[in-house]
């Protein structure tokens, strides 16, 4: 589903530039729950920017669905990430004048469905994720966890291949942080491909594959205890 | 442009953002209503102006006689001199491709009765010409015509606050009524934009009038309006040259400033035909300082909102809206807040206008507020075409902002 190979990626800084990734490799298979770990500054976010075609590489290939990504202007980036991506960020982005059912319908707007389609279909994934009586609320109603629920409903609307969430739980407390894992896991459990970006160890042992990140290298890539038993059970 | 859901999202956002609406729409309205009003108020002061010189014929000349006061071929200063007959005759003579109308005024004091009616009025004894010169308007019956002059008859045409004095109730039109002993037809009824003094006098025929004086050949004044072709040097040339003529025949030193005046309306209309084109100027160049003050003001709060709006457009780049779904949602919300608004103080400030003519009174300085519509159409388009100008640099701006820097957590 991801392949990167040998990705580079420097940002400018005055004359100088800072070398931020050094050439990853990976592989992300369908259906795959994977995260990604590493302090901040080891180059964990420019990674999910550049998978999640927010910004572009400097070396090396990205293939997304197979698709060799290159050449990217804004135009085409926001129609594949219309069609392939569902974000979910740690600070929601939510917009607050729309109610949870409208921020849910936004990308099937952007996808051209129709008003009273969108709508429908923002009620199913918003009664999925057990927030149907909310929908007509604004998101400033909403506690910590529904809006970020709201906001992977609004991630799964378009049906696409890969969640990329951000530091999900990064502003929720213990409790509601388990309740949106297990929201993602049963999404993944569904055939989603979900990508994680964290930096607390529990978010990453509840998912099935840990990449550490440090400096721009991957230092690590192991499955975790309920990623080894998911492949036990495959081989059986 | 015409996407439903676009719109639906435009007024969504409008809806839900009203301080952000009012502001926008209030700059373009206030600057539009200060616009209108500005150029109205212009444009009342211009019409008060220009009325004053409406009275008569922009393009009339009034030739009067008075004393000399200076000695010449043998005369002593302080002769009178006497314009007749043979004067006015003289000038059409000669001046036939310059002059358009021509008449004479005999002028008297007279008491006119009619029933147990009296009042005493100024009767004016003039040629058909009059009428044009004088621009009167006939509101019933008709003008003395070249008949009652040739046929020396006894009709008159009194002003309308004659017919309020003597016929409060009748209708005066062939009526016969007396003045000084002798008895008139009235033949019309008129009306003067000039004053209400205009209204109380009474024309007749000139020759008329100078059979019942002791069959005279003296007139008072001679009016004429000179060629309407004529430019303002032409005009100005022409009434010195009438000047020159007139004091040969009647004998008087050539720098003699007293015995014959000839006032010519160019001269006056002239200065006021530059005030009032400076006057226009200058209202044209303060609106143009307002709109631009609005323009500016509208830019500014444009700069405003997209500021407030940048992580919105974030999140929407990131959902997948193209950058041209970016601008147009942001463009076409300011083009219609500031349409609306701007028509909203334009249709407010002619409202206000128009109550301004009808409460305040016409007078020499003000008459008449009222804006060209064209101008402030013009100006309207103007206003909103600068005004989404100046937003579509920072919606472009937004529209290009990387998602990542919306959307960095804060």
């Amino acid at each position: 589903m991801i392949r990167i190979e040998n990705l580079h990626k420097s940002y400018p800084i005055g004359k100088d530039s800072l070398h931020v990734l050094k050439g990853l490799d990976l592989h992300i298979k369908e259906g795959e729950f994977v995260s990604i770990m590493g302090s901040s500054g080891s180059g964990k976010s420019t990674l999910l920017n550049i998978v999640g075609l927010l910004d572009g590489h400097d070396e090396g290939n990205y293939y997304l669905n197979g698709q060799l990504i290159e050449d990217l202007n804004e135009k085409k980036a926001a129609i594949l990430r219309n069609k392939f991506l569902g974000f979910v960020f740690q600070s929601f982005n939510l917009i607050s004048y729309k109610t949870a059912q409208e921020n849910v319908a936004l990308p099937l707007y952007y996808k051209g469905v129709g008003r009273k389609e969108r709508l429908k279909i923002a009620s199913e994934y918003l009664d999925k994720v057990g927030l149907l009586p909310w929908e007509h609320h604004l998101p400033n109603e909403l506690s910590g966890g529904q809006k970020q629920r709201v906001a992977i409903a609004r991630a799964l609307a378009t049906s696409p291949k890969v969640i990329l969430a951000d530091e999900p739980t990064g502003a929720l407390d213990s409790s509601t942080t388990d309740s949106v894992m297990d929201l993602l896991k049963g999404i993944n459990d569904e055939g989603m491909t979900v990508f994680v970006i964290t930096h607390e160890e529990e978010v990453a042992e509840q998912t099935d594959r840990v990449v550490r990140l440090k400096d721009g290298v991957i230092i690590s890539d192991e499955l975790t205890e309920s990623g080894k038993s998911k492949m036990l059970q495959n081989v059986r | 442009m015409f996407d439903r859901d676009l719109w639906a999202e435009i007024f969504h956002s409008i809806k839900k953002n009203k301080l952000r609406t009012f502001l926008t729409g209030f700059s373009v309205a206030w600057g539009i209503f200060i616009l209108v009003l500005l150029l109205a108020s212009v444009n009342g002061m211009k019409n008060g102006f220009t009325q004053q010189f409406n009275d008569d014929a922009t393009n009339s000349i009034f030739i009067s006689p008075s004393v000399t006061t200076k000695p010449y071929e043998g005369f002593e200063a302080g002769r009178r001199i006497k314009f007749t007959n043979d004067d006015l005759k003289y000038i059409q003579g000669n001046f036939e491709e310059e002059v358009e109308y021509i008449t004479p005024r005999f002028r008297k004091g007279v008491t006119a009765k009619y029933k147990k009616e009296t009042g005493s009025y100024q009767v004016r004894a003039v040629y058909p010409d009059h009428k044009h010169i004088e621009k009167t308007i006939m509101d019933a019956g008709r003008y003395i015509n070249s008949n009652d002059v040739d046929k020396k008859l006894k009709v008159a045409v009194i002003g309308k606050m004659i017919k309020a004095d003597l016929f409060p109730d009748e209708d005066p039109i062939g009526k016969t009524f007396i003045m000084n002993n002798s008895t008139y037809q009235i033949v019309g009824v008129f009306s003067d934009k000039g004053n209400e003094r205009e209204e109380r006098i009474i024309y007749v025929p000139v020759t008329t009038m100078q059979r019942l004086y002791k069959n005279t050949d003296e007139i008072n004044q001679i009016v004429l309006t000179y060629n309407p072709k004529y430019s303002y040097a032409e005009a100005i040339n022409f009434s010195d040259v009438l000047e020159v003529v007139l004091k040969r025949r009647h004998k008087v030193a050539p720098d003699d400033q007293g015995a014959i005046y000839v006032n010519n309306n160019a001269e006056g209309f002239s200065d006021v035909s530059n005030f009032t084109t400076m006057l226009t100027f200058v209202s044209v160049g303060v609106g143009l300082l307002i709109l631009l003050a609005g323009i500016v003001g509208i830019g500014n709060i444009l700069v405003f909102i997209i500021k407030e709006r940048t992580k919105e457009i974030g999140i929407r780049k990131a959902l997948g809206a193209k950058p041209s779904q970016v601008v147009n949602l942001v463009l076409l919300e300011s083009i219609f807040i500031t349409t609306l608004s701007g028509a909203g103080g334009m249709l407010f400030a002619m409202g206000l206008v128009s109550l301004i003519a009808k409460v305040i009174p016409k007078s020499p300085a003000f008459a008449d507020p009222s804006v060209n519509i064209t101008t402030v159409i013009i100006a309207g388009v103007i206003l909103v075409v600068a005004g989404v100008l100046a937003g579509l640099v920072p919606a472009i701006r937004a529209a290009s902002v990387k998602p990542i820097v919306a959307l960095r957590a804060d």
